[in-house]
Protein backbone atom coordinates (compact mmCIF):
# COMPACT_ATOMS: atom_id res chain seq x y z
CA UNK A 1 0.00 0.00 0.00
CA UNK A 2 1.88 2.64 1.25
CA UNK A 3 5.33 0.67 0.26
CA UNK A 4 4.86 0.95 -3.71
CA UNK A 5 5.37 5.00 -2.82
CA UNK A 6 8.23 5.92 -3.14
CA UNK A 7 9.65 8.20 -0.21
CA UNK A 8 9.83 11.55 -2.35
CA UNK A 9 6.50 10.90 -2.98
CA UNK A 10 5.70 10.54 0.06
CA UNK A 11 7.36 13.51 1.72
CA UNK A 12 5.67 15.74 -1.10
CA UNK A 13 2.44 14.65 -0.27
CA UNK A 14 2.77 15.25 3.03
CA UNK A 15 4.55 18.81 2.63
CA UNK A 16 1.43 19.28 0.44
CA UNK A 17 -1.12 18.59 3.23
CA UNK A 18 0.86 20.63 5.64
CA UNK A 19 1.02 23.94 3.53
CA UNK A 20 -3.23 23.36 2.85
CA UNK A 21 -3.19 22.83 6.33
CA UNK A 22 -1.27 25.66 7.24
CA UNK A 23 -3.21 28.70 5.10
CA UNK A 24 -6.47 26.83 6.40
CA UNK A 25 -6.89 29.06 9.67
CA UNK A 26 -6.29 32.31 8.04
CA UNK A 27 -10.10 30.99 6.29
CA UNK A 28 -11.48 29.30 9.17
CA UNK A 29 -13.62 30.81 12.29
CA UNK A 30 -11.69 31.33 15.33
CA UNK A 31 -13.56 28.60 17.08
CA UNK A 32 -12.25 26.25 14.29
CA UNK A 33 -8.66 27.51 14.48
CA UNK A 34 -8.46 26.47 18.45
CA UNK A 35 -10.69 23.06 17.34
CA UNK A 36 -7.79 22.79 14.85
CA UNK A 37 -5.10 23.44 17.35
CA UNK A 38 -6.19 20.84 19.36
CA UNK A 39 -6.62 17.77 16.42
CA UNK A 40 -2.80 18.73 15.14
CA UNK A 41 -1.49 18.78 19.22
CA UNK A 42 -3.55 15.28 19.68
CA UNK A 43 -2.06 13.78 16.68
CA UNK A 44 1.51 14.60 17.78
CA UNK A 45 0.93 13.18 20.81
CA UNK A 46 -0.86 10.19 19.75
CA UNK A 47 2.74 9.82 16.87
CA UNK A 48 5.02 10.19 19.37
CA UNK A 49 2.93 7.74 21.89
CA UNK A 50 2.72 5.03 18.89
CA UNK A 51 6.24 5.08 18.61
CA UNK A 52 6.76 2.95 21.67
CA UNK A 53 3.00 1.68 22.25
CA UNK A 54 2.13 1.03 18.11
CA UNK A 55 5.63 0.09 17.02
CA UNK A 56 7.06 -1.76 19.50
CA UNK A 57 3.73 -2.99 20.91
CA UNK A 58 4.73 -1.03 24.53
CA UNK A 59 1.53 0.79 25.19
CA UNK A 60 1.82 3.12 27.71
CA UNK A 61 -1.12 4.21 30.31
CA UNK A 62 1.14 7.22 31.64
CA UNK A 63 2.77 9.33 29.12
CA UNK A 64 0.75 12.33 30.46
CA UNK A 65 3.78 12.05 32.60
CA UNK A 66 5.96 13.49 29.86
CA UNK A 67 3.98 16.25 28.74
CA UNK A 68 3.94 17.26 32.67
CA UNK A 69 7.47 17.04 33.08
CA UNK A 70 8.90 18.52 29.90
CA UNK A 71 5.97 21.65 30.78
CA UNK A 72 7.53 22.28 33.79
CA UNK A 73 11.21 21.98 33.46
CA UNK A 74 10.52 24.00 30.32
CA UNK A 75 8.75 26.63 32.66
CA UNK A 76 11.22 26.64 35.65
CA UNK A 77 13.98 27.10 33.45
CA UNK A 78 12.81 29.68 31.04
CA UNK A 79 12.02 31.41 34.67
CA UNK A 80 16.08 31.65 35.42
CA UNK A 81 15.96 33.83 32.18
CA UNK A 82 14.03 36.53 32.53
CA UNK A 83 15.64 38.94 30.56
CA UNK A 84 16.03 36.61 26.97
CA UNK A 85 14.74 38.00 23.92
CA UNK A 86 11.31 36.29 23.30
CA UNK A 87 12.39 34.47 20.10
CA UNK A 88 15.02 32.71 22.48
CA UNK A 89 12.35 31.23 25.29
CA UNK A 90 10.72 28.56 23.36
CA UNK A 91 13.95 27.10 22.28
CA UNK A 92 15.14 27.61 25.88
CA UNK A 93 12.43 25.39 26.61
CA UNK A 94 11.80 22.86 24.33
CA UNK A 95 16.18 22.27 25.26
CA UNK A 96 15.02 22.13 28.76
CA UNK A 97 11.80 19.83 28.51
CA UNK A 98 13.74 17.55 26.21
CA UNK A 99 16.38 16.73 28.16
CA UNK A 100 14.26 16.25 31.30
CA UNK A 101 11.74 13.90 29.79
CA UNK A 102 15.35 12.19 28.11
CA UNK A 103 16.81 11.77 31.92
CA UNK A 104 13.68 10.66 33.42
CA UNK A 105 12.79 8.26 30.75
CA UNK A 106 16.46 6.99 30.10
CA UNK A 107 16.10 6.12 34.24
CA UNK A 108 12.75 4.58 34.25
CA UNK A 109 13.61 2.31 31.31
CA UNK A 110 15.54 0.10 33.16
CA UNK A 111 13.11 -1.35 35.80
CA UNK A 112 10.11 -0.73 33.99
CA UNK A 113 10.78 -1.98 30.17
CA UNK A 114 11.32 -5.55 31.91
CA UNK A 115 7.40 -5.50 32.44
CA UNK A 116 4.96 -6.48 29.53
CA UNK A 117 1.41 -5.99 28.46
CA UNK A 118 -0.64 -4.47 31.08
CA UNK A 119 1.89 -4.71 33.73
CA UNK A 120 3.92 -1.86 31.49
CA UNK A 121 0.97 0.00 30.82
CA UNK A 122 -0.25 -0.28 34.92
CA UNK A 123 3.31 0.82 35.74
CA UNK A 124 3.12 3.87 33.39
CA UNK A 125 0.50 4.91 34.88
CA UNK A 126 2.38 4.46 38.43
CA UNK A 127 4.87 6.62 36.99
CA UNK A 128 2.48 9.43 35.94
CA UNK A 129 1.05 9.50 39.45
CA UNK A 130 4.47 10.17 41.27
CA UNK A 131 5.77 12.41 38.81
CA UNK A 132 2.54 14.37 39.36
CA UNK A 133 2.49 14.02 43.52
CA UNK A 134 6.50 15.13 43.30
CA UNK A 135 5.44 17.71 41.06
CA UNK A 136 2.73 19.11 43.61
CA UNK A 137 4.46 18.50 46.71
CA UNK A 138 7.94 19.60 46.34
CA UNK A 139 7.85 23.68 46.47
CA UNK A 140 10.57 23.66 44.19
CA UNK A 141 8.67 22.54 41.06
CA UNK A 142 5.83 24.95 42.05
CA UNK A 143 3.01 22.42 40.57
CA UNK A 144 0.42 23.36 43.22
CA UNK A 145 0.94 27.10 43.22
CA UNK A 146 1.02 27.25 39.42
CA UNK A 147 3.97 28.72 36.46
CA UNK A 148 3.45 31.42 34.18
CA UNK A 149 4.77 31.11 30.53
CA UNK A 150 5.58 34.03 28.86
CA UNK A 151 3.75 35.18 25.69
CA UNK A 152 5.67 34.05 23.01
CA UNK A 153 3.72 35.01 19.74
CA UNK A 154 5.34 37.97 17.53
CA UNK A 155 2.83 41.04 18.28
CA UNK A 156 1.72 41.12 14.60
CA UNK A 157 0.53 37.03 15.02
CA UNK A 158 -3.01 36.26 15.99
CA UNK A 159 -1.46 33.71 18.53
CA UNK A 160 -4.59 31.25 17.89
CA UNK A 161 -2.88 31.13 14.40
CA UNK A 162 0.51 30.86 15.95
CA UNK A 163 0.08 27.84 17.84
CA UNK A 164 -1.88 25.92 15.52
CA UNK A 165 1.11 26.56 13.10
CA UNK A 166 3.76 25.86 15.76
CA UNK A 167 1.75 22.45 16.53
CA UNK A 168 1.68 21.70 12.67
CA UNK A 169 5.08 22.38 12.20
CA UNK A 170 5.99 19.79 15.44
CA UNK A 171 3.13 17.64 14.24
CA UNK A 172 4.68 16.84 10.55
CA UNK A 173 8.45 16.69 12.78
CA UNK A 174 7.06 14.00 14.45
CA UNK A 175 5.46 12.31 11.76
CA UNK A 176 8.07 12.22 9.44
CA UNK A 177 10.35 11.42 12.45
CA UNK A 178 8.25 8.46 12.80
CA UNK A 179 7.95 7.66 9.10
CA UNK A 180 12.14 7.49 9.03
CA UNK A 181 12.25 4.81 12.15
CA UNK A 182 9.23 2.79 10.32
CA UNK A 183 11.48 2.28 7.31
CA UNK A 184 14.79 1.70 9.16
CA UNK A 185 16.01 -1.38 10.27
CA UNK A 186 15.22 0.15 14.00
CA UNK A 187 12.11 -0.02 13.06
CA UNK A 188 11.72 -3.66 11.64
CA UNK A 189 13.26 -4.58 14.76
CA UNK A 190 10.46 -2.81 16.80
CA UNK A 191 8.06 -4.50 14.73
CA UNK A 192 9.34 -7.97 15.29
CA UNK A 193 9.44 -7.20 19.16
CA UNK A 194 5.87 -6.35 18.93
CA UNK A 195 5.08 -9.76 16.89
CA UNK A 196 6.89 -12.18 19.55
CA UNK A 197 10.20 -10.73 21.64
CA UNK A 198 11.51 -13.82 22.52
CA UNK A 199 11.83 -14.72 18.63
CA UNK A 200 13.20 -11.54 18.00
CA UNK A 201 15.82 -11.85 20.12
CA UNK A 202 17.29 -15.41 18.96
CA UNK A 203 17.34 -13.56 16.03
CA UNK A 204 19.89 -11.41 16.66
CA UNK A 205 17.42 -8.21 17.69
CA UNK A 206 18.78 -6.05 20.43
CA UNK A 207 15.84 -6.11 21.97
CA UNK A 208 16.57 -4.44 25.37
CA UNK A 209 18.25 -1.57 23.68
CA UNK A 210 16.00 -1.21 20.79
CA UNK A 211 12.90 -0.43 23.72
CA UNK A 212 15.10 1.43 25.59
CA UNK A 213 15.53 3.74 22.02
CA UNK A 214 12.26 4.30 21.26
CA UNK A 215 10.91 4.89 24.94
CA UNK A 216 13.12 7.60 25.28
CA UNK A 217 12.24 8.82 21.57
CA UNK A 218 8.73 8.54 22.57
CA UNK A 219 9.23 10.48 25.76
CA UNK A 220 11.09 13.09 24.63
CA UNK A 221 8.51 13.95 21.43
CA UNK A 222 5.46 13.65 23.94
CA UNK A 223 7.96 15.85 26.00
CA UNK A 224 8.81 18.86 23.69
CA UNK A 225 4.86 18.79 22.53
CA UNK A 226 4.31 19.48 26.27
CA UNK A 227 6.30 22.34 26.49
CA UNK A 228 4.39 24.03 23.23
CA UNK A 229 1.21 22.79 25.06
CA UNK A 230 2.38 24.73 28.25
CA UNK A 231 3.11 27.77 26.21
CA UNK A 232 -0.31 28.13 24.65
CA UNK A 233 -1.76 27.74 27.45
CA UNK A 234 -0.27 30.70 29.89
CA UNK A 235 -0.56 29.14 33.20
CA UNK A 236 0.02 25.30 34.13
CA UNK A 237 -0.21 23.70 37.39
CA UNK A 238 -0.42 19.92 38.03
CA UNK A 239 -3.83 18.95 37.16
CA UNK A 240 -3.71 20.83 33.46
CA UNK A 241 -0.70 18.93 32.48
CA UNK A 242 -0.54 15.28 34.36
CA UNK A 243 -4.34 14.43 32.90
CA UNK A 244 -6.06 11.21 33.06
CA UNK A 245 -8.03 11.70 30.09
CA UNK A 246 -4.62 12.29 28.00
CA UNK A 247 -3.23 9.25 29.36
CA UNK A 248 -6.30 7.53 28.30
CA UNK A 249 -7.05 9.40 24.84
CA UNK A 250 -3.10 8.37 23.71
CA UNK A 251 -4.59 4.81 23.79
CA UNK A 252 -8.05 5.13 22.51
CA UNK A 253 -6.31 7.74 19.09
CA UNK A 254 -4.18 4.50 18.28
CA UNK A 255 -6.90 1.83 18.65
CA UNK A 256 -9.30 4.27 16.55
CA UNK A 257 -6.83 4.69 13.85
CA UNK A 258 -5.42 1.72 13.42
CA UNK A 259 -2.83 0.58 16.34
CA UNK A 260 0.76 0.14 15.14
CA UNK A 261 0.29 1.47 12.39
CA UNK A 262 1.47 5.57 10.77
CA UNK A 263 -1.26 7.01 9.93
CA UNK A 264 -3.61 5.13 12.30
CA UNK A 265 -2.89 7.61 15.08
CA UNK A 266 -3.56 10.93 13.25
CA UNK A 267 -6.88 9.70 12.13
CA UNK A 268 -7.58 8.45 15.32
CA UNK A 269 -6.92 11.77 16.62
CA UNK A 270 -8.70 14.21 14.01
CA UNK A 271 -11.48 12.03 14.55
CA UNK A 272 -11.89 11.77 18.20
CA UNK A 273 -10.99 15.59 18.65
CA UNK A 274 -13.65 16.60 15.91
CA UNK A 275 -16.26 14.60 18.24
CA UNK A 276 -15.27 15.47 21.09
CA UNK A 277 -14.86 19.45 20.40
CA UNK A 278 -17.51 20.01 18.06
CA UNK A 279 -20.29 17.04 18.06
CA UNK A 280 -20.31 16.83 21.60
CA UNK A 281 -19.48 20.86 22.83
CA UNK A 282 -22.59 21.04 24.83
CA UNK A 283 -21.87 17.91 26.36
CA UNK A 284 -18.24 18.51 27.50
CA UNK A 285 -18.82 16.67 30.89
CA UNK A 286 -20.48 13.83 28.73
CA UNK A 287 -17.16 13.56 26.74
CA UNK A 288 -14.87 11.38 29.27
CA UNK A 289 -18.14 8.97 29.35
CA UNK A 290 -17.75 8.74 25.47
CA UNK A 291 -14.18 8.34 25.15
CA UNK A 292 -14.64 5.12 27.42
CA UNK A 293 -17.70 3.94 25.67
CA UNK A 294 -15.89 4.26 21.83
CA UNK A 295 -12.98 2.54 23.27
CA UNK A 296 -15.36 -0.97 24.83
CA UNK A 297 -17.04 -0.84 21.19
CA UNK A 298 -13.72 -0.57 19.34
CA UNK A 299 -12.17 -3.66 21.43
CA UNK A 300 -14.95 -5.53 20.84
CA UNK A 301 -16.05 -4.63 17.00
CA UNK A 302 -12.95 -3.25 15.29
CA UNK A 303 -9.79 -4.27 16.71
CA UNK A 304 -7.54 -3.34 13.88
CA UNK A 305 -9.23 0.53 13.96
CA UNK A 306 -10.17 2.25 10.70
CA UNK A 307 -6.93 1.45 8.79
CA UNK A 308 -7.88 -1.99 10.00
CA UNK A 309 -10.92 -2.17 8.70
CA UNK A 310 -10.02 -0.74 5.41
CA UNK A 311 -7.27 -3.40 4.73
CA UNK A 312 -9.76 -5.94 5.57
CA UNK A 313 -12.59 -4.95 2.92
CA UNK A 314 -9.90 -3.86 0.37
CA UNK A 315 -8.85 -7.69 1.27
CA UNK A 316 -12.17 -9.10 0.62
CA UNK A 317 -12.75 -7.16 -2.22
CA UNK A 318 -9.32 -8.00 -3.96
CA UNK A 319 -10.43 -12.23 -3.26
CA UNK A 320 -13.75 -11.66 -4.86
CA UNK A 321 -12.01 -10.33 -7.91
CA UNK A 322 -9.65 -13.66 -7.83
CA UNK A 323 -12.41 -15.88 -7.12
CA UNK A 324 -13.63 -17.33 -9.83
CA UNK A 325 -16.71 -16.00 -11.55
CA UNK A 326 -19.95 -17.66 -10.67
CA UNK B 1 34.79 -38.08 13.56
CA UNK B 2 37.61 -35.25 12.91
CA UNK B 3 37.80 -32.07 11.72
CA UNK B 4 37.59 -28.74 13.52
CA UNK B 5 34.61 -28.09 16.36
CA UNK B 6 32.41 -25.19 15.40
CA UNK B 7 30.58 -25.91 19.09
CA UNK B 8 32.17 -27.28 21.99
CA UNK B 9 30.02 -28.12 25.23
CA UNK B 10 32.16 -29.16 28.21
CA UNK B 11 30.81 -30.48 31.34
CA UNK B 12 27.17 -28.89 30.89
CA UNK B 13 24.65 -29.02 33.81
CA UNK B 14 21.13 -27.89 34.13
CA UNK B 15 19.59 -28.11 37.84
CA UNK B 16 15.67 -26.67 37.80
CA UNK B 17 15.42 -27.46 41.72
CA UNK B 18 15.57 -30.43 42.63
CA UNK B 19 15.31 -32.04 38.97
CA UNK B 20 18.48 -32.29 36.95
CA UNK B 21 17.45 -32.06 33.21
CA UNK B 22 20.92 -32.03 31.94
CA UNK B 23 24.25 -33.81 33.74
CA UNK B 24 27.60 -33.26 33.19
CA UNK B 25 27.35 -33.17 29.36
CA UNK B 26 30.30 -32.83 26.73
CA UNK B 27 30.33 -33.00 22.91
CA UNK B 28 32.32 -31.15 19.89
CA UNK B 29 30.09 -30.56 16.94
CA UNK B 30 31.91 -30.78 13.98
CA UNK B 31 31.82 -27.81 11.26
CA UNK B 32 30.09 -28.87 8.56
CA UNK B 33 28.43 -31.92 9.65
CA UNK B 34 24.84 -32.94 10.46
CA UNK B 35 24.69 -34.02 14.46
CA UNK B 36 21.50 -35.14 15.83
CA UNK B 37 20.52 -35.32 19.02
CA UNK B 38 17.75 -38.20 20.06
CA UNK B 39 16.81 -39.45 23.45
CA UNK B 40 13.54 -40.02 24.23
CA UNK B 41 10.70 -37.36 25.76
CA UNK B 42 12.02 -35.58 28.48
CA UNK B 43 15.68 -36.82 28.03
CA UNK B 44 16.47 -32.83 27.92
CA UNK B 45 17.03 -32.31 24.05
CA UNK B 46 15.65 -29.10 24.09
CA UNK B 47 16.62 -27.79 27.52
CA UNK B 48 20.22 -28.55 25.81
CA UNK B 49 19.74 -25.83 22.92
CA UNK B 50 18.07 -23.57 25.23
CA UNK B 51 21.32 -23.84 27.17
CA UNK B 52 23.47 -22.98 24.40
CA UNK B 53 20.94 -20.36 22.98
CA UNK B 54 21.21 -18.21 25.76
CA UNK B 55 18.13 -18.61 26.72
CA UNK B 56 18.49 -20.90 30.05
CA UNK B 57 22.26 -20.02 32.10
CA UNK B 58 23.43 -23.55 33.21
CA UNK B 59 24.18 -24.38 36.53
CA UNK B 60 27.93 -25.72 35.35
CA UNK B 61 29.77 -26.01 32.72
CA UNK B 62 30.46 -24.03 29.35
CA UNK B 63 29.86 -23.82 26.26
CA UNK B 64 31.84 -22.41 23.17
CA UNK B 65 30.74 -21.31 19.78
CA UNK B 66 33.99 -20.66 17.17
CA UNK B 67 36.32 -21.42 20.43
CA UNK B 68 34.75 -18.40 22.01
CA UNK B 69 32.81 -18.79 25.37
CA UNK B 70 29.06 -17.95 24.62
CA UNK B 71 28.07 -18.87 28.12
CA UNK B 72 26.13 -16.25 30.06
CA UNK B 73 26.01 -14.37 27.08
CA UNK B 74 22.34 -12.96 26.42
CA UNK B 75 20.65 -14.69 23.50
CA UNK B 76 20.86 -11.74 20.78
CA UNK B 77 24.67 -11.48 21.15
CA UNK B 78 25.01 -15.39 20.51
CA UNK B 79 22.86 -14.71 17.30
CA UNK B 80 24.89 -11.98 16.40
CA UNK B 81 27.82 -14.65 16.39
CA UNK B 82 25.97 -17.01 13.91
CA UNK B 83 23.74 -19.22 16.12
CA UNK B 84 20.44 -19.31 14.34
CA UNK B 85 17.51 -21.86 15.92
CA UNK B 86 14.41 -23.07 14.65
CA UNK B 87 11.77 -23.50 16.95
CA UNK B 88 9.70 -27.02 17.32
CA UNK B 89 6.83 -25.11 17.70
CA UNK B 90 6.81 -22.76 15.08
CA UNK B 91 6.70 -19.00 16.35
CA UNK B 92 6.21 -17.19 12.85
CA UNK B 93 5.63 -12.91 12.86
CA UNK B 94 2.15 -13.89 12.45
CA UNK B 95 1.12 -10.31 11.24
CA UNK B 96 3.92 -10.33 9.08
CA UNK B 97 4.05 -11.81 4.95
CA UNK B 98 6.42 -14.89 4.55
CA UNK B 99 9.05 -12.75 2.79
CA UNK B 100 8.82 -10.45 5.74
CA UNK B 101 9.20 -12.68 8.34
CA UNK B 102 12.61 -13.84 6.35
CA UNK B 103 13.57 -10.19 6.11
CA UNK B 104 14.04 -9.97 10.10
CA UNK B 105 15.73 -12.49 10.53
CA UNK B 106 18.26 -10.83 7.25
CA UNK B 107 18.18 -7.54 8.79
CA UNK B 108 19.79 -8.81 12.02
CA UNK B 109 21.39 -11.94 12.69
CA UNK B 110 25.11 -12.58 12.41
CA UNK B 111 26.94 -8.97 12.48
CA UNK B 112 28.42 -7.70 9.37
CA UNK B 113 27.55 -6.97 6.02
CA UNK B 114 25.03 -7.99 4.10
CA UNK B 115 22.59 -7.65 1.10
CA UNK B 116 19.55 -8.12 2.96
CA UNK B 117 17.47 -8.69 -0.38
CA UNK B 118 19.43 -10.88 -1.83
CA UNK B 119 19.61 -13.15 1.59
CA UNK B 120 16.27 -13.09 1.85
CA UNK B 121 15.43 -14.82 -1.91
CA UNK B 122 18.43 -16.91 -0.60
CA UNK B 123 17.16 -18.12 2.22
CA UNK B 124 12.80 -18.35 0.69
CA UNK B 125 14.84 -20.72 -1.87
CA UNK B 126 16.79 -22.94 0.31
CA UNK B 127 13.44 -23.76 2.45
CA UNK B 128 11.45 -23.65 -0.66
CA UNK B 129 8.94 -21.19 0.08
CA UNK B 130 9.90 -18.63 -2.45
CA UNK B 131 6.16 -19.53 -4.13
CA UNK B 132 4.51 -18.69 -0.47
CA UNK B 133 6.67 -15.72 -0.23
CA UNK B 134 3.84 -13.04 -0.37
CA UNK B 135 1.12 -15.00 1.72
CA UNK B 136 0.67 -13.94 5.43
CA UNK B 137 2.35 -16.27 7.92
CA UNK B 138 -1.03 -16.88 9.30
CA UNK B 139 -2.12 -18.25 6.61
CA UNK B 140 0.50 -21.26 6.34
CA UNK B 141 0.15 -25.23 7.12
CA UNK B 142 2.12 -26.96 10.14
CA UNK B 143 4.76 -28.11 7.23
CA UNK B 144 4.94 -24.63 5.92
CA UNK B 145 5.64 -23.07 9.30
CA UNK B 146 8.38 -25.34 9.61
CA UNK B 147 10.11 -24.18 6.60
CA UNK B 148 9.23 -20.88 7.17
CA UNK B 149 11.64 -20.97 10.54
CA UNK B 150 14.01 -22.52 8.76
CA UNK B 151 14.14 -20.01 6.44
CA UNK B 152 13.95 -17.01 8.89
CA UNK B 153 16.74 -19.03 10.99
CA UNK B 154 19.29 -19.46 7.78
CA UNK B 155 18.27 -16.00 6.65
CA UNK B 156 20.25 -14.35 9.57
CA UNK B 157 23.31 -16.05 7.77
CA UNK B 158 24.42 -18.10 10.46
CA UNK B 159 27.11 -20.64 10.64
CA UNK B 160 25.09 -23.13 13.12
CA UNK B 161 21.56 -23.91 12.64
CA UNK B 162 19.91 -25.81 15.99
CA UNK B 163 16.97 -27.22 14.49
CA UNK B 164 14.20 -28.45 17.08
CA UNK B 165 12.39 -30.85 15.45
CA UNK B 166 11.96 -29.76 12.28
CA UNK B 167 10.21 -33.15 10.94
CA UNK B 168 7.31 -33.47 14.39
CA UNK B 169 4.10 -33.91 13.27
CA UNK B 170 4.65 -34.38 9.71
CA UNK B 171 3.38 -36.53 7.06
CA UNK B 172 6.60 -38.59 5.51
CA UNK B 173 6.29 -36.33 2.10
CA UNK B 174 6.40 -33.11 4.27
CA UNK B 175 9.25 -34.85 6.32
CA UNK B 176 11.47 -36.53 3.21
CA UNK B 177 11.30 -32.45 1.86
CA UNK B 178 12.06 -31.13 5.37
CA UNK B 179 15.38 -33.32 4.94
CA UNK B 180 15.75 -32.33 1.68
CA UNK B 181 16.30 -29.05 2.88
CA UNK B 182 18.38 -29.72 5.83
CA UNK B 183 21.14 -31.48 3.68
CA UNK B 184 20.82 -28.42 1.00
CA UNK B 185 21.35 -26.05 4.48
CA UNK B 186 24.41 -28.45 4.73
CA UNK B 187 25.57 -28.06 1.85
CA UNK B 188 25.50 -24.41 1.67
CA UNK B 189 28.06 -24.38 4.08
CA UNK B 190 26.05 -24.49 7.51
CA UNK B 191 26.85 -26.75 10.33
CA UNK B 192 23.43 -28.63 11.58
CA UNK B 193 22.03 -29.57 15.01
CA UNK B 194 18.97 -31.12 15.04
CA UNK B 195 16.85 -32.87 17.34
CA UNK B 196 14.59 -35.31 15.64
CA UNK B 197 12.70 -38.49 16.88
CA UNK B 198 11.70 -39.72 13.35
CA UNK B 199 15.02 -42.45 13.09
CA UNK B 200 14.99 -43.54 9.77
CA UNK B 201 15.43 -39.77 8.56
CA UNK B 202 17.92 -39.20 11.56
CA UNK B 203 19.47 -42.64 10.59
CA UNK B 204 20.06 -41.41 7.26
CA UNK B 205 20.51 -37.66 6.76
CA UNK B 206 23.38 -37.78 10.04
CA UNK B 207 26.96 -37.91 10.05
CA UNK B 208 26.88 -38.46 13.79
CA UNK B 209 24.55 -39.03 16.78
CA UNK B 210 24.16 -38.14 20.20
CA UNK B 211 22.06 -40.31 22.52
CA UNK B 212 20.41 -38.22 25.52
CA UNK B 213 18.37 -40.10 28.19
CA UNK B 214 17.96 -38.58 31.46
CA UNK B 215 19.73 -36.14 30.60
CA UNK B 216 23.11 -37.94 30.45
CA UNK B 217 24.75 -38.36 27.19
CA UNK B 218 24.79 -42.26 26.83
CA UNK B 219 26.29 -42.63 23.31
CA UNK B 220 27.99 -40.20 20.86
CA UNK B 221 28.94 -41.90 17.08
CA UNK B 222 27.49 -42.56 13.70
CA UNK B 223 24.58 -43.94 12.63
CA UNK B 224 26.02 -47.61 12.52
CA UNK B 225 27.75 -47.05 15.88
CA UNK B 226 24.84 -46.10 17.74
CA UNK B 227 22.12 -48.25 16.23
CA UNK B 228 24.09 -51.23 17.20
CA UNK B 229 24.94 -49.57 20.82
CA UNK B 230 23.29 -51.93 23.54
CA UNK B 231 22.60 -49.31 25.99
CA UNK B 232 21.07 -46.82 23.59
CA UNK B 233 18.86 -49.78 21.87
CA UNK B 234 17.77 -50.78 25.95
CA UNK B 235 17.09 -47.19 26.61
CA UNK B 236 15.50 -45.90 23.75
CA UNK B 237 14.90 -47.82 20.61
CA UNK B 238 13.41 -50.70 23.28
CA UNK B 239 14.26 -54.16 23.80
CA UNK B 240 12.32 -56.77 21.62
CA UNK B 241 10.97 -58.87 23.47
Amino acid sequence: MNAKLGPAAFLAIILACAVVLAILPFVMPPFYVRVGQLMLYSAGLAIAWAILGGFAGYASFGHAAFIGVGAFAAGLVEDRFPGLPTPLLLPLGLLAGGAACAVLSAVVAYPILRLRGTFFAIAMLGVCKVCAELNNNVDFFQGSLGLNFPAIAPPDWDPAIFYYQLYLVAGVAVLLIAWQIRRSRFGAGLLSIREDEDTARMLGVPTERYKRQAFVISAVLTGLLGVIYAHSLGYITTDSVYRDDTNLSLIVYSLLGGMGTLFGPVIGAFMLVFVTQVILARLLDFHLFATGLLLVVLVLTAPGGIIGLVRGFRQRRRAKNVAPAE
Amino acid sequence: MSGTPILRVEGLSKAFRGLKAISDVTFNVVSGSITSIIGPNGAGKSTLFNLVTGYLAPTAGRVSFKDRLITGMPTNRIAELGVARAFQIARPFRDLSVAENVRIGALFGKAGARDVEAMTRHALELAAMTELADQPASALTVGQLRHLEVARAIATRADLLLADEPCAGLNPTETAAMIDVLRRIRTSGVTVVLVEHDMPSVMEVSDRILVLESGRLIADGTPAEVSSNPQVIKAYLGTPD
